[in-house]
């Protein structure tokens, strides 16, 4: 029997040593490596250095959530930039669905009040408006 | 009126007088008594108000609004003990004397009987908040969001003056009682337009409007607790009471007027329940929240039927006691861990089982469930909504969805889960904290079984 061959799925990736693309890796895509590597070691001891010690009161700083939030919440304004791009976008969605839902909610109202006027809407038994 | 506005006047004089290890006690206690004595306004007999002078009356519109500021005023002082115990004593007096002076100034406001009044107490409250929130606050944003708070309400109401001493001209009072009847159709003019843009403005500001809202996430995320915790649940009822208030004034105009602060309002809602899904800082999921929430009311009040009153009412009241719930919960959080991140502090209800039945409660009270008051208010809202024009249907459901999921996104990033390493070390719930929940949740809950007290003068 002969079966097809393996192929990963996209999620789960192949281990380093089975991948042929590993073998013929040039000299500084390894040093790039080793660097990557070097620097999650070092993150890793650090977070290691501050989970064990026993003097540790409350929760491990991570300088990178602290700047994530920031950027997210507190530094959107100074990195904005008025583009074309932008001011259309803004104008676009931001005062777009206000005039659309104005349009919606006019014609729809006055084609009810028109309604009322001429007599012709069943308001009887209205009691929940 | 005055054997609340006396009791709280003196309880400055209290903090300064007392001995250092009474100061809270002292307080907490004597203030618990004042909301004891305001709950008896709640007992309002006919449609007319309670008129005890010429400048204070009690309404079934301000009643609730006025025990819930004075119910509040304790739950603020519980709630601060534990971030002000570090400072000198003379900053603890100082912060206290703060927070009565900026509930004697609410007390007023709500009671006032006079335009007049009123404004000039509105403006009041802004002064002992700002200094709460600048001072007091933890991050050095605050600075710029006291600054946001302050500028945004004061430029919003200064139109508000100028339509006032107008009015007062024409009219020649301002008073609530004569107003019902002195009061002529605005004729359909320009400059009926730019009053009744001058009127409505500070309230929508102060409520606020979703174009006008950016000073409330900055607030209320750097506010210290109490802030919070007064700004949620009553400063953003000023401005719902006020449109009620001054609508009377307004003529017909207000059903043309309305348009776009409805389209914003309505619009807003979705836009601002969206952003909740997306926030990682939990106080400023919960500022949203109130931003979409005070949505509601704003649509409520703009198209002044008769359900659309009871449900504004009622989800003031509903509002304020569940967003200041939240902001204790998230509080609790912060205390512990010191950061806002929602994610930093999950799996809570491992280590704090009772606080994560506080924490269910309040979120279920945020998402409407029934029967509470919050599903009421909402409930009357939408219907009153959709008697106003069909397709409104479609905006207020999707915000009922986006409400329910970022108020469960909310509970079980928290709650639900792996607790996180670092969380292990937490300090357990204080007493002081499940009081402070009790209190909030009891109203709620007891409110239930009776809301016609919270419907407001049209039920």
């Amino acid at each position: 029997m002969s079966f097809p061959k393996y192929e990963s799925s996209r999620l789960a990736t192949q281990p380093a040593t089975l991948d042929p693309a590993e073998y013929n890796v040039s000299p500084e895509a390894r040093k790039a490596q080793a660097e990557r590597l070097a620097i999650r070691s070092r993150l890793k001891r650090e977070y290691l250095l501050h989970y064990n010690d026993p003097s540790r009161q409350g929760l491990i700083e991570d300088p990178a959530l602290i700047r994530w939030t920031y950027a997210r919440s507190a530094n959107i304004y100074p990195n904005f930039r008025p583009t074309p791009k932008t001011s259309l976008l803004g104008a676009l969605f931001g005062f777009g669905p206000l005039f659309f839902w104005f349009y919606v909610f006019k014609t729809d109202r006055d084609k009810k009040e028109k309604l009322i006027q001429e007599g012709k809407l069943d308001r009887t038994l209205s009691i929940s408006y | 009126m005055l054997k609340i506005i006396l009791p709280t006047m003196m309880l400055m004089p209290l903090t300064w007088a007392s001995k250092p290890n009474m100061i809270w006690i002292n307080t907490t206690a004597y203030s618990l008594l004042i909301s004891l004595i305001s709950l008896t306004y709640l007992n309002q007999l006919s449609d007319n108000s309670q008129n005890f002078s010429m400048l204070f009356f009690t309404d079934s519109l301000s009643a609730p609004l006025l025990a819930l500021t004075t119910w509040l005023l304790p739950l603020t002082l519980m709630a601060s003990q534990f971030h002000l115990s570090k400072e000198t004593l003379t900053r603890k007096k100082l912060y206290i004397t703060m927070l009565i002076l900026l509930q004697l100034f609410l007390i007023m406001t709500f009671s006032a009987m006079e335009l007049i009044l009123f404004y000039i107490l509105f403006e009041a409250t802004l002064m002992p908040t700002l200094v709460i929130i600048t001072r007091w606050g933890n991050q050095t944003e605050r600075l710029n969001a006291g600054l946001y708070f302050l500028f945004y309400t004061l430029v919003g109401s200064l139109p508000l003056l100028i339509a006032l001493l107008h009015t007062q001209n024409n009219l020649g009072s301002l008073n609530f009682l004569m107003m019902q009847y002195w009061t002529q159709p605005l004729p359909n003019s320009w400059s009926s337009a730019f009053l009744w843009l001058a009127c409505m403005m500070a309230f929508m500001v102060k409520m606020p409007l979703y174009g006008l809202h950016l000073w409330l996430p900055k607030a209320h995320v750097e506010a210290p607790i109490a802030g919070s915790m007064v700004l949620a649940a009553v400063l953003l009822k000023l401005g719902g009471y006020g449109m009620m208030r001054i609508t009377t004034l307004l003529g017909p105009l207000t059903s043309s007027m309305a348009y776009p602060f409805m389209m914003l309002s309505l619009w807003g809602m979705i836009m601002t329940s969206s952003i909740c899904l997306r926030q990682t800082d939990l106080k400023s999921l919960i500022a949203y929240s109130s931003v979409s929430h005070m949505a509601l009311v704003i649509v409520a009040v703009l198209i002044q039927t008769p359900w659309s009153y009871m449900g504004a009412t009622a989800l003031m009241i509903a509002h304020g006691l569940t967003s200041s719930m939240l902001f204790c919960l998230a509080n609790s959080n912060y205390e512990r861990i010191h950061s806002r991140t929602m994610i930093l502090a999950r799996g809570l209800q491992t280590l704090l089982p009772l606080m994560a039945a506080w924490w269910l409660l309040a979120s279920l009270t945020n998402l409407a469930l029934p029967p509470t008051i919050n599903l009421i208010g909402e409930l009357f809202v939408v219907v009153a909504t959709f008697s106003w024009s069909n397709t409104t249907i479609a905006l207020t459901g999707t915000n009922i969805i986006i409400t329910a999921l970022y108020s469960l996104y909310m509970l079980i990033t928290t709650q639900r889960g792996k607790y996180t390493d670092h969380v292990k070390s937490i300090k357990p719930s204080f007493t002081r904290e499940n009081a402070l929940m009790a209190l909030h949740l009891l109203p709620l809950l007891l409110l239930s079984l009776n809301p016609k007290m919270i419907l407001g003068p049209i039920y």
